[in-house]
């Protein structure tokens, strides 16, 4: 065994007590994943751990049960592991929802939903270690794993530039970004359809971009088989689109 | 209102003839079931109290984290993995992170007043109300099997909430040394205390 190995399987029970920080604690978590035994000796040690903090057991003030039962009953829960995930709000339909809000009732800004977005691209699964892990996670990429059933697509657009759907089929609802699309000629607009097979509804037009990425817009009510669309139209939207789409994806809701 | 009935659990991973095993009842608090959640409360409340109460230390800021406790159990309990560790070690994990998470980012290590006691784990300056007590018996017992100064950098970095880099620093040795001991100190007591999962 290398030293610098054996070095770190010493470092068991300090991880385990929680006393490992910043880079040594994120070196030791992916050494984890590679050595079985010293996983194991975590997992008994983490225990060993457990126990010491049961013997320190205190009757809380019974103020807080209800403190905590009342809160319980307005706080959403994480689904299981294994699904991307991203807050969508209520529709407002054919408006620019400036806001988007988490079903929670707490605000969520269209930067903080972008980076949340971008965030996600980013995690993979989040083990249940990294979602304990509120150090230094924002709010609102908690709030993002803290959402419904939600899928990842993307495709690109004809003008150039992507085009990213956080869809739900649960809740019906895809919330849409973009990045690198140019800005349109003679002051007209990009606009989000919901092509159905009734037609195709406006669900409202894209933000100005701002550094070459427009804000997120929210398409609510979508049905199986709809699809998303974006089109360009003259400023400030028509009720039917006039062009063909620079891009069209499967909401598959 | 519920006045909660308190129980005296050797285990409150474990039923009392009144049902579920904490890890039957965590699955069904993730599926939004209040009663359960109501009585995985009444065996953790007490356990994830106590134990922020040992790191922190103030009543206020103890009873504050430790609701964000419990309601991050009823949270993410859907994240609760069998396969991973006991409820009781996930649960008490969760605490611990979140009351070391909240001295680390209030104070420099510096300036945190800190005890070191060399003797058996006591609570002398927390108020138990609750008696656990074959927990209690048998972690006494195997503290008092390791070496004092094994017990002094666990229950430096487990209680104090220091990082081992603080531990080494506050009782003035190498990195190296306050490693082992608190390996080989919780090695010692695993093993005495027979800890299985």
């Amino acid at each position: 065994m290398s030293p610098r190995r054996h070095d770190l399987h010493l470092l068991t029970g300090a991880y385990a007590l929680g006393a490992l920080d910043g880079a040594e604690l994120a070196g030791f978590e992916r050494h984890l994943a590679r050595c079985h035994a010293c996983a194991e000796e975590v997992r008994g040690l983490a225990e060993t751990a457990a126990r010491l903090a049961l013997a320190t057991a205190i009757e809380p003030p019974s103020r807080m049960r209800d403190t905590v039962l009342a809160a319980a009953a307005r706080t959403r829960q994480l689904p299981p592991p294994g699904r991307t995930l991203i807050p969508l709000g209520t529709p407002r339909p054919g408006s620019r929802a400036r806001r988007v809000l988490s079903r929670s009732g707490t605000g969520i800004t269209l930067t903080a939903m972008a980076a949340a977005i971008v965030a996600l691209l980013v995690l993979q699964t989040a083990t249940w270690h990294q979602l304990q892990a509120t150090r230094s996670g924002s709010r609102a990429v908690a709030a993002v794993l803290a959402a419904p059933d939600a899928r990842l697509q993307s495709s690109v657009a004809s003008t150039g530039g992507t085009v990213t759907a956080v869809i739900s089929a649960r809740d019906h609802e895809a919330v849409i970004t973009t990045t690198g699309m140019p800005v349109p000629a003679d002051h007209k607009v990009y606009q989000l359809w919901v092509i159905g097979s009734s037609g195709a509804r406006s669900a409202g037009l894209l933000p100005a971009s701002r550094a070459g990425a427009t804000d997120p817009v929210l398409a609510a009510g979508l049905q199986p088989g709809d699809s998303l669309g974006i089109t360009i139209e003259p400023s400030g939207g028509t009720s039917r689109p006039t062009t063909t789409p620079v891009v069209l994806m499967s909401a598959r809701a | 209102m519920n006045t909660p009935t308190r129980r005296e659990h050797a285990d409150p991973g474990r039923p009392e003839g009144d049902g579920q095993d904490l890890a039957n009842l965590l699955p069904q608090v993730a599926r939004g079931d209040h009663q359960a959640f109501e009585i995985v409360y009444d065996r953790l409340a007490g356990p994830v109290y106590g134990l922020v109460r040992k790191v922190l230390r103030d009543p206020a800021q103890s009873e504050e984290v430790a609701q964000e406790v419990m309601l991050e159990i009823w949270r993410a309990a859907s994240r609760f993995e069998p396969g991973r560790g006991s409820p009781i070690s996930w649960a008490m994990t969760i605490a611990h992170r979140r009351a070391v998470d909240r001295v680390r980012s209030e104070t420099a290590a510096a300036q945190r007043e800190h005890k070191v006691t060399t003797g058996p784990v006591t609570g002398e300056d927390v108020a138990e109300l609750v008696e656990t007590a074959l927990d209690r018996q048998r972690v006494r017992r195997c503290m008092g099997a390791l070496t004092d100064l094994q017990a002094e950098a666990v229950k430096l970095a487990y209680y104090g909430g220091y990082s081992y880099p603080q531990v080494a620093e506050l009782l003035g040795v190498a990195l190296g040394t306050v490693k082992t001991r608190i390996r080989d100190g919780l090695i010692r007591m695993r093993d005495c205390m027979e800890v299985t999962w």
